[in-house]
C-alpha cells in the first residue's frame, strides 16, 4: 500500500486551516475530555490489574519460590514461626512472577496500585504487614469508568466508592510431597535436612560395626508426614535425586 | 551568492575541550578554522532526548551530525548474563517499555525456537494482538514526541490520549499498562476471556474515532506539513546503504516488513498491506506509521474475529498458574546461538542467545535494536538541512535513546 | 500650588452616576479629595485605571490563566484547578506571579549585567507609551489627531528591547533568538504598517474619534476584510504566538533571548509578549471592531467608553488564544518567506481596498 501524496495547492492548504480552525472550536465548545481528577475520583481497574501483592499466611508452605523467581531481587523470606515472603517495594517491578509461581496460592493479586510509603524502610513490607491491604486514606467520592464502544470512548462518572478487591485464584493443583527417585544415588550430604523448614527429613542412623555389618538401612533419608511439599530439599538436592509428587 | 571572509585567526571555545566529546582535537580545530561552529545539542537541551548531538553548523546549515549516544545504556545485556532465563524477560522489555510486546516476543521466540516447543494457535493470536497493540501505542508515543518537538501541544496531547485506551486495552488483557511481561516460553500466562477480547474489539473503533480529531488536527494541518515535507530526504538508494530499518526503509520506497519475509506467530494467517512511500521526507516517515496504526488495527480486528479456540500454552509446558517456578526456572536451552527476527515498531529487532549448553543462564544474549540501526540514516537525513529541522528530523525517525543503547 | 492642581483635576474628571454620591461625599474631605480628584483626573484615569496600567495587569492575571485553560479543553484536559479549587484555578496565574517574586533572580557570570537587569524594566516604556494616546470616549490621556501612527511607531520599539536583552544575555541560544526576532520583525512589521495605513486612508485620518465615528454603521472589518487579515497575522507574529513563536522555541532554542532569565525577571519579560498583544489588540478594535461604541448605560457615565473597549480587546484576545492550541511553528525561512511573498501582496490589496472604499466613503 502507498502512502498518498500530499497535495501541494495553495486550495487544499485553505482547506486544511479550515478543517484545523474547526476542530479546534469544536473541541473548546465540545470537549472530548478524558481527564480523571485523580485523587478525588478514582478509575475502575478490571480485577485482574497486578497490583499490592496480599499474602495469606496460613496457605504459605514457606517454599522459598517466589524468593527465587523474582526477577528484581524484590522479596526477601523472614523467620516467624516459619519463613514468609516480604516484599521490597521499592525494587519491586509488579510482574507478579511470584503470584504465578505460589503453589498454594498463598499469595494473591489485589488491585491496590496507589500505595505511599513514608519512608524508605517503610517500602520493605513485612510479611505480616502483607496479610491485608494497607490502610487507606481516600480521598475519593465518586469512580469513572470507561464506557468503550464502537461509537466512541466517553467516561461514566458513578457516585459510588471503587472497592479494592483481593483476587485470588487458587491454583489447580493437589497437595505435594518429596520423594525419592534412586534412594542407592544417595551421597548423604544432609543437606536436604539442612534446607528442610518443616524438619521432615530425617536420616536413618546407618552403622558399621566393627565386624562389618551394616546396621540400619544406610544413608536413606525418611520424608516424614511434616512434609508440606514445598520442594526446597529438591532443589537442593545435589544428585537431583528428589522430586515432588502429587498425594491424594 | 559571492562569499566574503576575513581572515581572523579563530580558537576554539575553551569549554570544547572538557566535555569529553567523542571527536579528536584536530576536528573540533579544524571545524573552526574553515569558519563553522559545533553546537552541542543534547542532553539537556529540550528538543534532543537522552543523547548529544555534535552538529557542525555553517550558518544556519547543517554540514555534519555526530552522535554521541549512551547516556541511557543500561548494561541490559550484561546484566542478562548473570540471571534464569525467565527472568530475563521483565529485561529485555525495559529497552523500550512502550514496545514491550514485541520485545518480549523476540526474547521469547529465541528460546523457543532454542527448546523446540510448539505454540499453539490461540496463543500466537494473542500474542499477535499485543504485539500489534504495543505497535500503536510506540507509533502514537512517537507522534507525540514529534508533535511537542514542532511546538504543536495539542498533537502532543491528543496521542498519549487516545494511547490510554491501548493501555487499558493491555491492562484487560495481560493486567499490567505496559511491561507487562505476559509472553512466556510457550505461550502466554494466562487466557484471555471472550469479554475481554470484545472490548479490544470495540476499543479499535473508539481508537479510530478518536484518530479522526487528531488527523485533522495534526496529521492534515498545514504548519506540520510545511515543517515535515522536503525535510530530512532519504533516497531509496541511501536508505538501503545506511541500513535504516522498518517504517523510516519503507518511507523511501522499499518493501521489507520481517513479519512477511520471515513472518511468525499469525502474521500469515491474516491479510494486511505492507505500508511504503516515495518520498522519504519527514512527511512520508510520519504517516507510514500513521497508515501502519490503522494496518495494526485491522490486524487486531481480524485476530478477534479468528480467534481459535484451544490452549493458550503448549502442552509441553502446561498450565502455568502455580507451576511457575517448577516450569520455566530450571530452563536450559541446548548448546548453540539462536537468533530471532522480530519487526518491533521502529524496525527489525535482533534477539541472539548463546547458551552454553549447561547453565541456566544465557551466555551471552546479544539485542540489535532498531533505534541502533537506524541511528545512521538518521545522522546523514541531517545534512544540509537548517539548524531548526533537527528537532523535526528527530521527531520523525521517532528516535528513541533508550531504545538504541540498551 | 496645590490648589491650582486640584482645580486642573478637578475640571476635567471623569463623570460616573452611579458612584457619584461617593464621590461627592469624599470631595468634601480634605487631602483625600485631591487623591479622588488625581485619580478621576481623565488623563490619569486613561494611563492609570482604564484602559491602562490596572486593567492591563487584571487582564494579565485572566489571560494567562484563561489561555491555559482552553488550551487544555482543546485538549482533552483540565487545566490549572488546584489553586482556588472552588473557582476552577482562577487564581493560577497570581500564584505563578508570587512564585516568580519570590524565586532568586540569577545573573548569571557572562551577563552584561546593568543591561541585564534593566532591559526587562525598559521594556515597559515602549509598552505603556501607546496607552497614554488610545482613547477611550471622553478618557484619553494625550489626545492627538496622529494616535494611530504613534502607536504603531511605539510598538516598534519592543523588539529592539527584546533584541538588547538577548545580546546582554550573552548566551548562544539567546543570540540565536534575537536574530530570529530581528528577522521576524522586519517580516511583520512591512505588511503590518501597510494594513494600518490602508484603514488610515479609509477613514482619512490617523485620528481614533473619527475611525470610530467612520464606524458607526459598518465596523472596518467588513469593509475591509483584507486588512482584517493581516492585522491578525500581523499581531500573531509580532506576539510570537504559534505558529509564529519562532523567537522563543522552547524546544530548539529554549525560550531564546529569555532562557537565561529566572525570577521576578523572567515574569517580567515573559508577560511582554502578552502586554504588547494587549496594546496591539485595543489599536485593532478602533481600527476594526468600532473602538468604544456599543450599548450606552447612563448609570456608568464616562465609564462606557473604556469599558466597552476593555471588553472588545478582551473578547479579540480570548478569541487569539484559541491559535496556540491549533498550530505547530514555523520554521524561520518558512515565515519569512509567507510574509514577503503573501502578507505583503495581501497587504497591497488591502492597501487598493482601503484607498478606494476611503474615496467612496
Amino acid at each position: 500500500m502507498k502512502v498518498e501524496k500530499i497535495s501541494r495547492s495553495p486550495l487544499e492548504e485553505l482547506k486544511r486551516h479550515v478543517g484545523v480552525i474547526q476542530e479546534a472550536f469544536k473541541q473548546a465548545v465540545i470537549p472530548d475530555r478524558v481527564t480523571i481528577e485523580y485523587p478525588r475520583e478514582r478509575r475502575k481497574y478490571p480485577e485482574n490489574l497486578r497490583g499490592f501483592i496480599v499474602l495469606d499466611k496460613s496457605r504459605c508452605i514457606s517454599c522459598f519460590r517466589c524468593a527465587q523467581i523474582c526477577p528484581a531481587n524484590a522479596i526477601q523470606m523472614s523467620y516467624f514461626e516459619n519463613f514468609y515472603p516480604g516484599i521490597d517495594y521499592t525494587k519491586c517491578i509488579f510482574c507478579h512472577f511470584c503470584v504465578e509461581s505460589c503453589p498454594t496460592g498463598a499469595l494473591a493479586s489485589s488491585t491496590l496500585h496507589d500505595m505511599a510509603f513514608k519512608s524508605l524502610e517503610d517500602m520493605k513490607v513485612k510479611p505480616n504487614q502483607m496479610m491485608r491491604l494497607p490502610a487507606a486514606i481516600r480521598e475519593d467520592v465518586q469512580s469513572v469508568e470507561y464506557d468503550v464502544t464502537k461509537k466512541g470512548w466517553r467516561l461514566i462518572r458513578k457516585m459510588e466508592l471503587e472497592d479494592i478487591k483481593v483476587v485470588r485464584i487458587l491454583p489447580k493443583l493437589k497437595p505435594r510431597r518429596a520423594f525419592c527417585l534412586e534412594p542407592e544415588s544417595c551421597l548423604g550430604c544432609r543437606q536436604c535436612m539442612e534446607v528442610c523448614p518443616h524438619e521432615a527429613i530425617v536420616m536413618e542412623r546407618c552403622e558399621i560395626t566393627l565386624e562389618g555389618q551394616i546396621v540400619g538401612k544406610g544413608c536413606v533419608l525418611k520424608i516424614t508426614e511434616k512434609c508440606v511439599g514445598c520442594g526446597l530439599c529438591v532443589r537442593q538436592c545435589p544428585m537431583k535425586i528428589l522430586s515432588l509428587k502429587e498425594v491424594e | 551568492m559571492k562569499e566574503f571572509h576575513l581572515d581572523i585567526p579563530v580558537e576554539p571555545p575553551k569549554e570544547l575541550e572538557s566535555l569529553f566529546l567523542p571527536i579528536p582535537r584536530e576536528y573540533v580545530e579544524d571545524t573552526y578554522r574553515k569558519d563553522e561552529f559545533l553546537v552541542l545539542v543534547g542532553p539537556q537541551h529540550p528538543g534532543s532526548g537522552h543523547m548529544r548531538l555534535i552538529v557542525r553548523v555553517k550558518g544556519d546549515i547543517i554540514q555534519e551530525v555526530i552522535p554521541d549516544p549512551g547516556y541511557v545504556h543500561r548494561c541490559v545485556e550484561k546484566i542478562a548474563e548473570n540471571r534464569l532465563y525467565i527472568q530475563n524477560i521483565p529485561l529485555v522489555e525495559r529497552p523500550s517499555i512502550m514496545d514491550s510486546a514485541n520485545f518480549n516476543l523476540g526474547y521469547v521466540r529465541a528460546i523457543e525456537a532454542a527448546m523446540d516447543i510448539e505454540v499453539p494457535e490461540r496463543a500466537k493470536f494473542i500474542r499477535t494482538i499485543l504485539a500489534e497493540l504495543c505497535r500503536i501505542g510506540t507509533h502514537l508515543y512517537d507522534a507525540a514526541i514529534l508533535a511537542v518537538f514542532i511546538g504543536h501541544t495539542t498533537g502532543f496531547m491528543y496521542p498519549f490520549g487516545i494511547r490510554e485506551l491501548i493501555c487499558e486495552s493491555l491492562v484487560r488483557m495481560t493486567g499490567a499498562r505496559f511491561t507487562s511481561s505476559f509472553i512466556v516460553p510457550g505461550g502466554v500466562r494466562r487466557d484471555v476471556d471472550e469479554k475481554t477480547l470484545r472490548w479490544v474489539y470495540d476499543a479499535t473503533f473508539a481508537i479510530e474515532k478518536r484518530l479522526k480529531s487528531f488527523e485533522r488536527i495534526f496529521i492534515k494541518n498545514p504548519t506540520v506539513i510545511a515543517r515535515l515535507r522536503d525535510v530530512g530526504v532519504l533516497s531509496k538508494e541511501e536508505a538501503i546503504k545506511f541500513g535504516v530499518v522498518g517504517p523510516f526503509l519503507r518511507a523511501s520506497g522499499v518493501e521489507y516488513d520481517t513479519r512477511v519475509v520471515e513472518p511468525y506467530e499469525a502474521y500469515e494467517e491474516l491479510t494486511w498491506d505492507i505500508v511504503t512511500a516515495d518520498e522519504g521526507d519527514g512527511y512520508a516517515r510520519f504517516m507510514v506509521r500513521v497508515n501502519e496504526v490503522s494496518q495494526s488495527l485491522s490486524i487486531i480486528r481480524q485476530c478477534i474475529t479468528s480467534m481459535p479456540d484451544g490452549s493458550y500454552i503448549s502442552e509441553q509446558i502446561g498450565e502455568v498458574r502455580g507451576n511457575f517456578f517448577d516450569k520455566f526456572a530450571d530452563i536450559v536451552l541446548p548448546a548453540g546461538e539462536y537468533t530471532t527476527l522480530t519487526e518491533a515498531a521502529r524496525g527489525t529487532l535482533l534477539f541472539t542467545i548463546v547458551s552454553d549448553g549447561e547453565s541456566n543462564v544465557p551466555y551471552r544474549m546479544r539485542i540489535v535494536s532498531p533505534g541502533w540501526l537506524y541511528l545512521r540514516g538518521f545522522m546523514e537525513a541531517l545534512k544540509g538541512e537548517r539548524l531548526a529541522d533537527l528537532q523535526a528530523i528527530y521527531g520523525s525517525f521517532g528516535y528513541f535513546p533508550p531504545e538504541a543503547d540498551r | 500650588m496645590i490648589s491650582t492642581l486640584f482645580e486642573i483635576f478637578k475640571s476635567n474628571m471623569v463623570q460616573i452616576p452611579l458612584i457619584q454620591p461617593i464621590i461627592d461625599y469624599l470631595m468634601q474631605i480634605p487631602l483625600i479629595n485631591f487623591i479622588v480628584a488625581l485619580i478621576l483626573w481623565r488623563p490619569f484615569f486613561a494611563v492609570v485605571i482604564i484602559p491602562g496600567l490596572t486593567v492591563l495587569l487584571l487582564y494579565l492575571l485572566y489571560i494567562v490563566w484563561f489561555e491555559r485553560k482552553l488550551t487544555a479543553r482543546v485538549q482533552w484536559r483540565v487545566g490549572p484547578l488546584e489553586v482556588a479549587r472552588p473557582i476552577r484555578g482562577a487564581i493560577q496565574a497570581l500564584a505563578d506571579g508570587l512564585r516568580y517574586f519570590f524565586q532568586e533572580a540569577i545573573v548569571h557570570k557572562e551577563a552584561h549585567r546593568p543591561y541585564f537587569v534593566q532591559l526587562p524594566i525598559l521594556a515597559f516604556i515602549p509598552i505603556l507609551l501607546p496607552i497614554a494616546f488610545i482613547p477611550a470616549g471622553n478618557v484619553v490621556g494625550i489626545k492627538s489627531p496622529y494616535a494611530v501612527q504613534l502607536v504603531v511607531a511605539f510598538l516598534a520599539l519592543i523588539p529592539i528591547t527584546i533584541i538588547a536583552i538577548g545580546w546582554a544575555s550573552n548566551n548562544r541560544f539567546a543570540f540565536i533568538g534575537s536574530v530570529r526576532e530581528a528577522l521576524i520583525y522586519v517580516s511583520y512589521e512591512i505588511p503590518f504598517i501597510i494594513a494600518v495605513s490602508s484603514m488610515i486612508y479609509l477613514y482619512g485620518s490617523g485620528d481614533p474619534y473619527v475611525a470610530v465615528e467612520k464606524q458607526s454603521i459598518v465596523p472596518g472589518a467588513i469593509m475591509n476584510p483584507i486588512a482584517f487579515l493581516v492585522f491578525i497575522i500581523a499581531m500573531l507574529m509580532a506576539t510570537s504566538r504559534l505558529p509564529f513563536e519562532i523567537p522563543e522555541a522552547d524546544q530548539e532554542i529554549a525560550f531564546g533571548p529569555f532562557v537565561e532569565y529566572s525570577g521576578m525577571l523572567f515574569g517580567l519579560v515573559m508577560v511582554l509578549a502578552y502586554e504588547k498583544l494587549y496594546v496591539m489588540a485595543l489599536l485593532f478594535v478602533i481600527l476594526f471592531l468600532g473602538g468604544w461604541s456599543g450599548f450606552y448605560c447612563e448609570l456608568l457615565g464616562d465609564l462606557n467608553a473604556p469599558l466597552w473597549l476593555f471588553i472588545k480587546t478582551i473578547i479579540v484576545i480570548s478569541i487569539l488564544a484559541i491559535v496556540r492550541s491549533m498550530y505547530a511553528r514555523y520554521r524561520i525561512d518558512q515565515a519569512v518567506r509567507y510574509s514577503f511573498s503573501w502578507l505583503i501582496a495581501l497587504s497591497i490589496v488591502a492597501l487598493v481596498i482601503g484607498i478606494a472604499v476611503g474615496w467612496i466613503v
